[in-house]
């Protein structure tokens, strides 16, 4: 089966209610908005979200009331502030926060690909982070005896990822900024590509491998509002558009408006 | 005849100075101050300055004018090596070291500080983004170095509520070093000391808007001011938009000036918005 190409619908129905779901891209850097706009509308909840960082992409399913959980080091909108609907939902206790940083997802997901329980690093040492993750253990360095930190393996069930360009088997190019897309792309067991443009073969090397790759969706301008160097640039009046709905709560309102387009 | 200067224009000399030439520098998440500031150094005293970023996933030796709708392009335009999240968080940064100024939203007399959460972490009075990769290098790294954009009570706190960056380290000499919008700071035995006070801020300035006791450097001396061509080249060259100032000012004011600054940058001149290709 080297065609993988479905609907965005089709590809969204791979998704579990509880998921662990991975949101590729960073800040506010080709974001697979496409596909959350299709998760919402399909309302696949309790989702525990995943991201090298959160923003917009997140906020929307946050706001929307799909999601559980969230594991990220930044949840925000860059220059546009904080974003509205966690920033609303975390003090309220409606939502858990497993609390991450660079390190611990990135260790986390190179864990996954080296078929080890953790790995371990320095980082957190001497910071609060072990008292509100009491899952996440020290060990003593069996050569030195030195304490560090072992990061647990993460393995996302869902991985979520725009492309510029994709191949109907989900080799992908990603433009430049590569995330933590390559990783998630192997680590995760559904891994849907969405792209602005399939095309039967590449025009340059690709940046994701199809192999783990299980849905390849055509959607052009998938990422925005975010931008998706060096295609477009983010769309800074329909995210301040957002800002400014959710400050005069009129959330509901922007996701309506949104879920038409 | 001093040139005027604005408390973004003090910080980003404050920063630039810092810098030495040749060093590897990371620019934060949303921290175009900082940016601003190492820039600054490159088109000064430190030419040779590399650039690396979590903004756009790559290290370069070339520099364009902060901007908000495409702060990608100067990463990616003309990149000396394109990375990915986990190797610039798991090769580059406990390897090299590199300089990185960060923003906490509070700090302690010992130097901790914190950008997770104001109030109880289970029920916080204010969620904060995130405190991105500050867990993991302050641990280990030799230098802190630190700017608050709006020096406040609120921001220096007796204890923070959520230790997620690390100041004092007992037994461990530490370059910790804070510039704020009214003076610089470093650690002495381990406790927050105030060592210049930039031109035109009093010591009682410095202490009424300070939440604990602070240690005062003899002799205390005065923050060298920005020179008139630090103040041009930031206006003019580096940070015509503006966008630095997004990190001196809040609330309502905040708002309106990134209202103006996405104005300005949509309507000027159209870079060159290229057609679809893909080049290696």
């Amino acid at each position: 089966m080297m065609d993988k190409t479905c609907s965005l619908a089709q590809a969204v129905r791979a998704i579990a209610p509880g998921s662990l779901l991975a949101i590729g891209g960073l800040m506010l850097h080709r974001r697979p908005m496409a596909a959350v706009r299709e998760i919402i509308r399909a309302r696949i909840g309790d989702l525990t979200l995943l991201g090298a960082t959160l923003g917009l992409d997140a906020d929307l399913l946050v706001g929307a009331g799909l999601v559980r959980r969230v594991r990220t080091c930044y949840f925000g909108l860059e220059a546009f502030g904080l974003a509205p609907m966690f920033t609303r939902a975390a003090p309220a206790g409606a939502l858990e926060i497993v609390e991450e940083t660079e390190t611990s997802i990135a260790c986390g997901l190179r864990a996954t690909l080296a078929r080890v329980g953790f790995i371990a690093s320095p980082a957190w040492m001497g910071t609060d982070f072990l008292r509100v993750r009491p899952d996440v253990r020290t060990v003593a360095d069996p050569y030195t005896g030195e304490t560090c930190v072992a990061f647990p393996a993460i393995a996302p069930d869902v991985a979520l990822i725009h492309a510029l360009e994709a191949d109907p088997m989900g080799n992908a190019i990603l433009g430049g900024n590569l995330a933590v897309d390559w990783e998630l792309s192997l680590t995760a067991r559904t891994v849907i590509v969405t792209a602005e443009r399939i095309v039967p073969r590449l025009s340059a090397e690709a940046d994701l491998l199809g192999q783990r790759v299980t849905h390849v969706v055509a959607a052009p301008n998938g990422a925005a509002p975010t931008s998706c160097h060096p295609l477009y640039p983010l769309d800074a009046q329909a995210i301040l558009a957002y800002v400014e709905t959710c400050a005069s709560d009129r959330f509901q309102e922007y996701l309506s408006a949104w879920l038409q387009t | 005849m001093k040139p005027e200067f604005t408390p973004d224009e003090i910080i980003a000399t404050c920063i630039s100075r810092r810098l030495r030439d040749g060093d590897i520098v990371v620019q934060g998440l949303s921290t175009p101050l900082t940016l601003a500031g190492y820039i600054l150094a490159k088109c000064t005293h430190a030419p040779n300055l590399v650039l690396a970023s979590a903004v756009g996933m790559a290290v370069t030796l070339d520099w364009k004018p902060l901007s908000l709708l495409r702060d990608e392009a100067m990463w990616l335009d003309r990149p000396l090596r394109r990375m990915n999240f986990p190797s610039i968080c798991r090769e580059i940064l406990p390897t090299l070291e590199p300089r990185e100024f960060l923003r906490p939203a509070q700090v302690d007399p010992r130097g901790h500080f914190n950008n997770v959460c104001i109030g109880d972490w289970r029920r916080p009075r204010l969620r904060l983004p995130g405190c991105g990769g500050i867990a993991d290098i302050t641990p280990i790294y030799r230098r802190v170095e630190l700017y608050v954009p709006r020096h406040d009570a609120r921001v220096f706190v007796p204890a923070v509520d959520f230790i997620s960056g690390v100041g004092h380290i007992p037994d461990r000499p530490r370059d910790w070093y804070l510039v704020s919008d009214l003076a610089t700071f470093d650690l002495d035995e381990g406790q927050v000391r105030l060592v210049s006070l930039h031109p035109g801020v009093s010591l009682d300035d410095v202490w009424a808007r300070t939440g604990f006791p602070l240690r005062v450097a003899s002799p205390l001396s005065e923050t060298p001011p920005p020179t008139a061509e630090e103040l041009r080249l930031l206006r003019e060259e580096i940070d015509p938009l503006g966008i630095r100032k997004l990190e001196t000012v809040g609330g309502a004011a905040r708002a309106q000036l990134l209202k103006e600054i996405i104005h300005r940058e949509m309507h000027s001149q159209r870079r060159d918005s290229r057609p679809y290709t893909i080049t290696q």
